[in-house]
C-alpha cells in the first residue's frame, strides 16, 4: 500500500478505499449540474440543447427557433446551477471545517454568527433600505442586499472572535460562548425588524430566510468564484493541521501544528465562503451541518477526503435542490432551503439507522 | 535535550510552580514523582510548550523554546497527554497514523507505513489496528498513544525527546513493566524520556533519575536511591516507608492506617 | 442618410410589426391586472396568474405561479408567455433582472389606490394587451365620479380599522398608504390609525384608545381568524366599540385591488359600514360579470 490517502493521516472508521470518494463526489456534483442544466419545468429538446451548445462554443450560429432554448439554458438555469454549485460548496466546506475546528459534528459555520448577522443586515435593508433597492434603483439596488449580509456575516464573526479573544489567543470554548450570545443578539435584532416591518417587508425577510437561487446571473459568478471558490481552496489546505486537531489543541501543538493560525485562517476562510453565499441565496439550512456529518458516516473522518467531499457533495446537493425546488410546484417555485432540508434530513435520518443498527 | 531553568508558573493568584530547574539528557530516563498537585503535569507543559513560565525559560538543545518552529520541535519531541478523546470517529491505527503529521513533506514520510507498523508493534497493539479507538479499554487507548508518540519520534534526528504524563495510570501490571521496558529501550537509542509516574517503584525500576516536586518546588532530584530515600519520602508524603530490596519502598501501611 | 437608411428599413419593420401579434400567452402578476384582463374580454389569453388573482373565479382556475415578491425565473420562462404583466410589487429585483436578461417580454403596471389609478392600471393593461380600453376605462371613472357626491351625502362617516390577519397573536392592522386606508377613506370612513404607513400589529392599549366602531376585514382573513367571535375575543379587540356593538364588517379581498370594479366595491363598502344606508345603484356594466 501506498502511503497515500488511505495510508497515514488516518482514514477514520470506514476502512473502504476512501480515496474513491473524491472522483465519486465531483461525478455527483457533475450530474448534478448536467440534470440542472437539462431538466426543469421549461422543456428544452436535445435538438435545442445542442444548438445552444454549438452556438455558445462559436461553432455554428443559433437556428431562431431555439432562441427561447438558450433563454432558458444560458440566462436561467446554467448561472443558477454554478451558483448553487458553488454556494453549497462554501456551505457545506466551511461547515466541515467548523466541525473539526470546534471538534464537535453539531457545529456549523452559523456558530460563528455569519447567517444570523447575514439575516440582520439583510432584513435591515429590506426594512429600512426599501427606496434605495431595486432594478429602479439601478446597480446599487441590486447589489446593496447581498453587500449588507456580507457585510453583516462577517461583522458578525469578527465580533464574536473579539470577544472570544483571551490573552491574544482564541479560545474554542470562549468563541462557542460568544457565538451564542452574538446569534441572540442578531436573533433579537432581527425580532424587532419583523416587528417593526410592515407585511411585505415581513414576507420579503421570511423569504430571504428561506433561501432562493432565483436571482442567479452571469455577473454574479466572477464574484462568487473569488469570495466562496478561493476560500474554499484555502479551506482545503487545513486538512492536516484539522486531522491533527481531532486528537485535542494541545495535541496538535505537539504535532507542530500552529494552532492559532490554523483557527484564525479557518474562521476568517470559513467566514468569508459562507457570508459571500448567504449574501446571494439568503439562508439556506442544513446544508453546512449535516453534509460534513454525511461524508463523515461514509468516509471517515480524514480531512484530506472530508473537506473536499463535504465541498462536492454540498454544491451536489443544492444543486440537486434548486433542481426540485424550481420543478416540483412549477410553475410557482419552492424555497431552496426547504428543499435542501427535506431532501437531506431523511437521508440522513436513513444513514443514522443503517449506522447504529 | 531540554533544559528548564528557575520555572515558575502562578495562575489564579497560587503558585503553580515555583522556581524549578532541570535538566533531561539524551540517554536516560528521568521519572518525575510528588503527590497529588504537586505541579508534576505543569512542568511537563512548561517543558514542552504548552504554557509559557512567569519566570525561567525553557531551553531545547540550548535554543529557548519560543525560537522553535513548531514542526521542528514536532520532528525530535513527542508527547504523550493524558487525556487524549477524540472528536471524531477513529481507527486505533488512524490515531497512531496522526503521529506521522509532522514529517509531512519531508523525506522521513517515505517511512510512514513502517513506522506506523513498527510503533503499533512495539507498544502491543497491533492487533487493535482495525478497532475504532472510541471501543478500547482506557489501557488499550494509552498503549495506541503510546504508539502514536514512537511513530513520532521514527526518524527523528538525535537528540531527541519523548515527554510522558503518567502513561501507566490505566495499564495493567504486566503492561507497566512492558511500557517501563519501552522507555528503558528508547532511551538505550539515545532518546531523552522524561516521565510522570505515580508509583514509586514504577519510577524506581524504570528511572535513571528521579525528580520529586511538592508543592510546586524541587523537593529532591537525583538517583533513585538518593530521591526514593524513606525520611525525604515521609516528608513529602506525610508516610513511612520502608525500604525494600533493590531500590524498591513501600509505605507502612499498618502505621498509616492505625490498628 | 438618415432617410435613406429608414427608407431601408422601413419594410423590415412593417414586416416585424405584421410579425408580432398581439400578446396571447399573458402571465399576470398582480391581482388588479387579472381582474383588468378578464374586464378586457382578455381572460382567455392569459397563461397564468400570481396568487393575489382571486377574481374573477375563472382566473383561480389558471396555472398559479406563487408569490408575487418571490417570482419563479424559469417558471415564468417556461410558460413561454409573450407578455408578462407584471405589478409594480412584484420581485424581488434580483428575479426580475434575470428576467430581463432571458429578454421576457415585460410589462410593469404601477400599483395605486383609487378611482384614477383604477382606471390607469384598466388603460395601461389594455394598450399593453393591445385592445381599446373604451368603454370600460370611462365607465369605471364615471361611476368612481357618481358615488362622490352621495357618498358625501351620507349621514355617518364610521371610524373604524382595516385588520389584514388576526390569525397569529396581535392583529396586523392597516396605517398610511394603504390600499385599505384608501378603500375606508373612499367609503366615507374615517382610518382611525395614522400614526404609521402600511401594515403592523396592533396593541391592545392602542386599539383601546383608538376606540374604533368596526373593524374591517376580508372575508378569507376572517375565515382564517376563526369568525367574527373569534376575532372580537382577541385582547386587542376586545375591549373596543367594536367589539360591544359586534361590528365585525367582512369584504371581499378584490375590495382592495383598485381594479375594474373599484367602484362597485367603493359602493358596497360604503354600504356594508352603515347598516340600513342607501345609495343610487350603478350602471350594469356586462364586463365586470364572470
Amino acid at each position: 500500500m501506498a502511503a497515500g490517502v488511505d495510508g497515514i493521516g488516518g482514514t477514520g472508521l470506514a476502512l473502504r478505499a476512501p480515496a474513491r470518494a473524491v472522483p465519486l463526489a465531483a461525478g455527483l456534483l457533475l450530474a448534478s449540474l448536467l440534470a440542472a442544466v437539462l431538466l426543469g419545468p421549461a422543456r428544452v429538446s436535445p435538438a435545442g440543447f445542442l444548438a445552444v451548445v454549438a452556438d455558445l462554443l462559436g461553432l455554428a450560429p443559433l437556428p431562431a427557433e431555439f432562441a427561447g432554448d438558450r433563454a432558458i439554458l444560458s440566462v436561467v438555469r446554467a448561472p443558477r446551477a454554478l451558483m448553487g454549485a458553488l454556494i453549497g460548496a462554501g456551505l457545506a466546506c466551511a461547515g466541515a471545517v467548523m466541525q473539526g475546528l470546534f471538534r464537535n459534528p453539531l457545529a456549523d459555520p452559523g456558530l460563528i454568527g455569519v447567517s444570523s448577522g447575514a439575516a440582520l443586515m439583510a432584513a435591515a435593508g429590506i426594512v429600512f433600505g426599501g427606496g434605495l433597492m431595486g432594478s429602479r434603483a439601478g446597480l446599487l439596488g441590486l447589489w446593496l442586499l447581498p453587500l449588507l449580509a456580507f457585510a453583516g456575516g462577517l461583522g458578525a464573526t469578527f465580533l464574536i472572535a473579539r470577544l472570544a479573544m483571551r490573552e491574544g489567543s482564541v479560545g474554542v470554548a470562549n468563541l462557542l460562548l460568544a457565538g451564542i450570545g452574538v446569534n441572540a443578539l442578531c436573533v433579537a435584532g432581527l425580532g424587532l425588524l419583523v416587528a417593526i416591518a410592515d407585511d411585505r417587508q415581513a414576507r420579503d425577510i421570511n423569504f430571504w430566510l428561506l433561501g432562493s437561487l432565483a436571482g442567479a446571473r452571469w455577473v454574479h459568478l466572477p464574484v462568487l468564484l473569488a469570495l466562496v471558490g478561493l476560500p474554499c481552496l484555502g479551506l482545503l489546505r487545513l486538512a492536516r493541521p484539522l486531522n491533527a486537531l481531532m486528537l485535542g489543541e494541545r495535541e496538535a501543538f505537539h504535532l507542530g501544528v500552529q494552532v492559532e493560525t490554523a483557527k484564525r485562517v479557518a474562521v476568517v476562510l470559513a467566514a468569508v465562503a459562507v457570508a459571500a453565499g448567504v449574501a446571494f441565496s439568503g439562508i439556506i439550512a442544513f446544508i453546512g451541518l449535516l453534509v460534513p456529518h454525511l461524508v463523515r458516516m461514509a468516509v471517515g473522518a480524514e480531512h484530506r477526503i472530508v473537506l473536499p467531499c463535504a465541498g462536492l457533495l454540498g454544491g451536489a446537493l443544492l444543486v440537486a435542490a434548486d433542481l426540485v425546488a424550481r420543478s416540483l410546484a412549477a410553475p410557482a417555485e419552492l424555497p431552496v432551503g426547504v428543499v435542501t432540508a427535506l431532501l437531506g434530513a431523511p437521508f440522513f435520518l436513513l444513514l443514522l439507522r443503517r449506522q447504529s443498527a | 535535550m531540554i533544559t528548564g531553568e528557575g520555572l515558575s508558573l502562578r495562575r489564579g493568584g497560587r503558585a503553580l510552580l515555583r522556581d524549578v530547574s532541570v535538566q533531561l539528557a539524551a540517554g536516560e530516563v528521568l521519572a518525575v514523582v510528588g503527590p497529588n498537585g504537586a505541579g508534576k503535569s505543569t512542568l511537563l507543559r512548561l517543558l514542552c510548550g504548552d504554557l509559557r513560565p512567569d519566570a525561567g525559560v525553557v531551553l531545547a538543545e540550548g535554543r529557548a523554546l519560543p525560537a522553535w518552529r513548531p514542526l521542528d520541535l514536532a520532528r525530535r519531541r513527542a508527547v504523550m497527554t493524558q487525556h487524549a478523546n477524540l472528536a471524531f470517529p477513529m481507527s486505533a491505527r488512524a490515531v497512531v497514523g496522526l503521529g506521522r503529521l509532522p514529517w509531512h513533506g519531508h523525506p522521513g514520510s517515505a517511512r510512514d507505513e513502517e513506522a506506523v507498523r513498527e510503533a503499533m508493534a512495539r507498544a502491543g497493539v497491533l492487533p487493535l489496528a482495525a478497532r475504532a479507538y472510541a471501543t478500547l479499554s482506557g489501557g488499550e487507548q494509552q498503549r495506541v498513544q503510546l504508539a502514536r508518540a514512537l511513530a513520532q519520534l521514527d526518524g527523528a534526528p538525535r537528540p531527541a525527546a519523548l515527554l510522558l504524563d503518567e502513561p501507566t495510570a490505566s495499564l495493567d501490571v504486566a503492561h507497566r513493566v512492558a511500557l517501563l521496558r519501552i522507555l528503558r529501550e528508547l532511551a538505550g537509542e539515545g532518546l531523552a524520556v522524561m516521565v510522570i509516574l505515580h508509583d514509586l517503584n514504577e519510577a524506581a525500576i524504570g528511572a535513571d533519575r528521579v525528580l520529586m516536586l511538592r508543592d510546586g518546588a524541587v523537593a529532591g532530584q537525583g538517583s533513585v536511591a538518593e530521591v526514593l530515600d524513606p525520611p525525604r519520602l515521609r516528608e513529602v508524603y506525610g508516610l513511612d516507608f520502608r525500604r525494600l530490596p533493590d531500590g524498591l519502598v513501600m509505605p507502612d501501611y499498618g502505621a498509616a492506617l492505625g490498628p | 442618410m438618415r432617410r435613406r437608411s429608414l427608407l431601408a428599413a422601413g419594410p423590415a419593420l412593417l414586416a416585424a410589426r405584421a410579425a408580432r401579434a398581439v400578446p396571447s400567452r399573458v402571465v399576470c402578476v398582480g391581482g388588479a391586472l387579472t381582474e383588468c384582463a378578464f374586464a378586457l374580454g382578455a381572460g382567455s389569453r392569459l397563461v397564468a396568474v400570481d396568487t393575489t388573482s382571486l377574481v374573477p373565479p375563472a382566473a383561480q382556475r389558471l396555472p398559479n405561479i406563487g408569490y408575487m415578491r418571490a417570482l419563479p425565473t424559469e417558471g415564468l420562462v417556461a410558460l413561454h408567455p409573450d407578455l408578462l404583466l407584471l405589478s409594480e410589487e412584484a420581485g424581488p429585483p434580483a428575479a426580475i433582472e434575470v428576467l430581463r436578461a432571458a429578454r421576457m417580454p415585460i410589462r410593469t403596471v404601477p400599483d395605486g389606490a383609487g378611482g384614477e389609478a383604477a382606471v390607469a392600471k384598466l388603460r395601461a393593461v389594455a394598450e399593453a394587451l393591445e385592445l381599446p380600453a373604451e368603454p370600460m376605462a370611462s365607465a369605471l371613472a364615471e361611476d368612481w365620479a357618481a358615488l362622490d357626491a352621495p357618498i358625501a351625502a351620507l349621514p355617518t362617516r364610521p371610524r373604524g380599522i382595516f385588520v389584514l390577519s388576526g390569525s397569529s397573536g396581535a392583529p396586523l392592522v392597516s396605517g398610511r398608504d394603504t390600499h385599505a386606508d384608501a378603500a375606508i377613506r373612499a367609503a366615507g370612513a374615517v382610518n382611525l390609525v395614522e400614526g404609521y404607513r402600511g401594515y403592523r400589529p396592533l396593541s391592545p392599549e392602542m386599539a383601546a384608545r383608538m376606540a374604533p366602531d368596526f373593524i374591517l376585514m376580508m372575508d378569507h382573513a376572517l375565515e382564517a381568524a376563526g369568525g367574527p367571535e373569534a376575532v372580537l375575543r382577541m385582547p386587542a379587540l376586545a375591549v373596543t366599540p367594536a367589539a360591544a356593538a359586534r361590528r365585525v364588517v367582512p369584504m371581499p379581498g378584490s375590495h382592495l385591488n383598485f381594479g375594474p370594479r373599484a367602484a362597485e366595491a367603493r359602493r358596497a363598502l360604503a354600504l356594508a359600514l352603515r347598516p340600513g344606508a342607501t345609495l343610487p345603484a350603478l350602471p350594469e356594466r356586462p364586463w365586470l360579470r364572470g
